[in-house]
């Protein structure tokens, strides 16, 4: 018998509120992981898909507060194909294009010419021809979410698109995307010579000094602005904002899992007032009687920050099976993660255990003793 | 060393010393409207046995409760070998090692075995748990409850729940053994077992006991008789201490 066997003695006394209480902790921290991860990883995702495409910098309107959000006209990627130091550029037009039934498809319209339609990997088919028209290549994931096969006719913005490829992106935010030649795309969503965002490669002969200079050139151009893929990422609004709602309902989530341990254990020393009046009289200090009452906490907490983590990478598991979830953003918990929000919550469920505790050792130990 | 951790054991002189003592000691509850005890001075020497008796509501278990400090004075001070004691931790320390309490209501921990209820008083005091298991084990065998320190406390009759509390209260070796009303809640064949076991203890340990009761029998086996009144000590018998078993106490 020591504090830690009393403590599981005194869970177990009692398991239906016990378990209660794991399970608040358990969905709580769960719940915290799995929107935290959510919202990186959608994050994560698009950046993963930048570095996919292999850019150095990505030129936006200047001011548009997300990746989007601006337009540029083609003549200004005209002009910084001619800044020393570019080896290639591409226009790209961004677009959520209704597709029949379907819910939208993250659509990327490119030049016959881009540089881009050359790294498109693969898996079958082949990419437009210079000039062709109406044509499309779909991401994997795309392809079996929107049922297609290359031959087959897809519905984008109300007009017919034959799919002439399949791509085998590895990233899931490629993955989903449908691809067609930009001036279809211009066309169908009334953005006539404009393009969102314009990919640049630079000659990395002085590294990032080079870069730098080749960013100010371009940004010398007026109306846009060059960034990495980081910082586009970082700077961009939408994500902030989705980062901070999921930032505050995990505090919420953790706060409530503190609040379990804390009427859990409020309760339990309510009804063993007379449990802890015979401590006191047999001799056990106020930091002995009070380390009894904190160890259930902890253990109560250890017990559903493990359940939290595994309800966490089952999620994990599950999400991407999920269509309408796992086309757009893959979910990976990862140590980085956990680790803060298993601390945080640890840290609120022993203050939450030591305000019963506190109470519990205030007690003149003969009135403790009187209570039923 | 403290006078706490010092403990009786050491002291070979016949002379009697002061173990604990009350001077000025009032109770009062409900912001005075309720004196439990008035203006006590009482001390008790080491190897005392002593009787605290008194009707219902007459004040007894307040001043075993101050003896032991699981209650405090409003006003007065409680002395342990000569010295004041002021705060709640010299209180916790001395009633981890040097005062058992067994109570009218044995106070177990009902989800716990016998062997449990009785290590529970050991927690903390530096012993492994093998030697915890042990010592406890060996106590309960002293107060004849070997073969049932498996089961749980409330798979026990009444007569072995105050052994296993006899057990818990006598497990750290103390100096003074305070019983409240140890047989009030047995029948007549258990009381008496309970009162033959605390005064066979007394004997062999030369401990001091404080003995609780309304029952005059089980007071009159005590040396010394202290009378309470509406919190008032109105009658004591101090000359009966000088037949305390002083120095006799042997540590196991």
């Amino acid at each position: 018998m020591n504090l830690v066997g009393l403590a599981l003695r005194n869970l177990r006394r009692r398991p239906i509120r016990t378990c209660l209480s794991i399970l608040g902790i358990g969905l709580a921290v769960g719940s915290a992981l799995a929107l935290i991860a959510l919202s990186r990883s959608i994050q994560d995702s698009t950046r993963e898909g930048m570095d996919e495409i292999g850019d150095d910098l990505v030129v936006m309107q200047k001011g548009s507060s997300d990746i989007f959000g601006g337009l540029i006209p083609e003549e200004t990627v005209e002009r910084i194909a001619a800044v020393p130091g570019v080896v290639r550029v591409s226009g790209e037009l961004v677009a959520f294009a209704p597709s029949g039934l379907a819910n939208s498809v993250l659509t990327l319209g490119w030049p016959d010419a881009s540089y881009l339609w050359r790294k498109v990997p693969l898996r079958q088919g082949r990419v437009p021809a210079a000039g062709e028209r109406h044509v499309a290549v779909l991401g994997d994931t795309a392809a079996a979410s929107l049922g297609k096969k290359v031959g087959d006719e897809l519905d984008l913005f109300g007009k017919i698109f034959r799919v002439v490829g399949i791509a085998g992106y590895t990233t899931i935010v490629n993955r989903g995307l449908v691809l067609v030649p930009l001036a279809d795309l211009q066309e169908a969503s009334y953005r006539p010579r404009q393009v969102t965002i314009a990919h640049v490669n630079v000659e990395h002969i002085n590294g990032r000094a080079e870069l730098a200079r080749v960013r100010e050139q371009i940004e010398a151009l007026g109306g846009v602005v060059a960034s990495t893929a980081n910082e586009v990422l970082s700077n961009d609004r939408n994500f902030a904002v989705l980062e901070a709602v999921s930032l505050a309902v995990a505090i919420i989530a953790v706060a409530m899992s503190a609040l379990n341990v804390l009427t859990a254990l409020v309760m339990a020393t309510q009804e063993r007032t007379r449990e802890i009046g015979i401590f006191a009289a047999i001799g056990w200090s106020n930091g002995r009687i009070m380390r009894s009452i904190v160890i259930e906490g902890i253990t109560m907490c250890m017990i559903g920050c493990a359940a939290g983590v595994l309800l966490s990478f089952l999620a994990a598991f599950a999400f991407p099976r999920i269509p309408a979830i796992g086309n757009l953003i893959s979910f990976k918990p990862s140590v980085g993660l956990i680790a803060p929000v298993v601390g945080a919550a640890f840290v609120l469920c022993v203050l939450g255990a030591l305000l019963p505790a506190w109470r519990a050792v205030r007690m003149i130990p003969a009135e403790a003793l009187r209570r039923m | 060393m403290t006078a706490i951790d010092r403990g009786v054991g050491s002291h070979k002189s016949s002379e009697a010393r002061p173990l604990i003592a009350l001077r000025g000691v009032s109770r009062i509850h409900d912001g005075g409207a309720i004196a439990a005890l008035k203006n006590v001075d009482l001390q008790i020497n080491e190897g005392e046995c002593v009787a605290i008796i008194g009707a219902s509501g007459s004040g007894k278990s307040s001043l075993v409760n101050i003896l032991c400090g699981i209650d405090y004075p409003s006003t007065g001070v409680v002395y342990w070998e000569g010295r004041p004691i002021r705060t709640q931790r010299v209180w916790a320390k001395l009633r981890r090692l040097r005062i058992g309490i067994v109570f009218q209501e044995f106070n177990l921990i009902p989800t716990l075995t016998a062997l449990e209820n009785v290590e529970l008083a050991l927690l903390g005091g530096g012993l492994s748990a093998k030697h915890r298991y042990a010592r406890s084990g060996a106590m309960l065998d002293r107060v004849g409850l070997a073969h049932r320190m498996h089961h749980l406390v409330t798979k026990l009759s009444g007569g072995e729940r105050q052994r296993v509390a006899i057990a818990r209260a006598i497990v750290n070796d103390p100096m003074l053994l305070l019983a409240d009303e140890p047989t009030g809640n047995l029948d007549s064949v258990s009381a008496a077992n309970v009162a033959d076991l605390l005064f066979s203890l007394r004997e062999k340990t030369g401990m001091t006991l404080i003995l609780v009761t309304h029952d005059g029998v089980l007071a009159a086996r005590c040396a010394r008789r202290v009378r309470i009144r509406d919190g008032v000590i109105v009658d004591d018998s101090p000359h009966a201490a000088t037949t305390a078993v002083v120095g006799a106490r042997a540590k196991p």
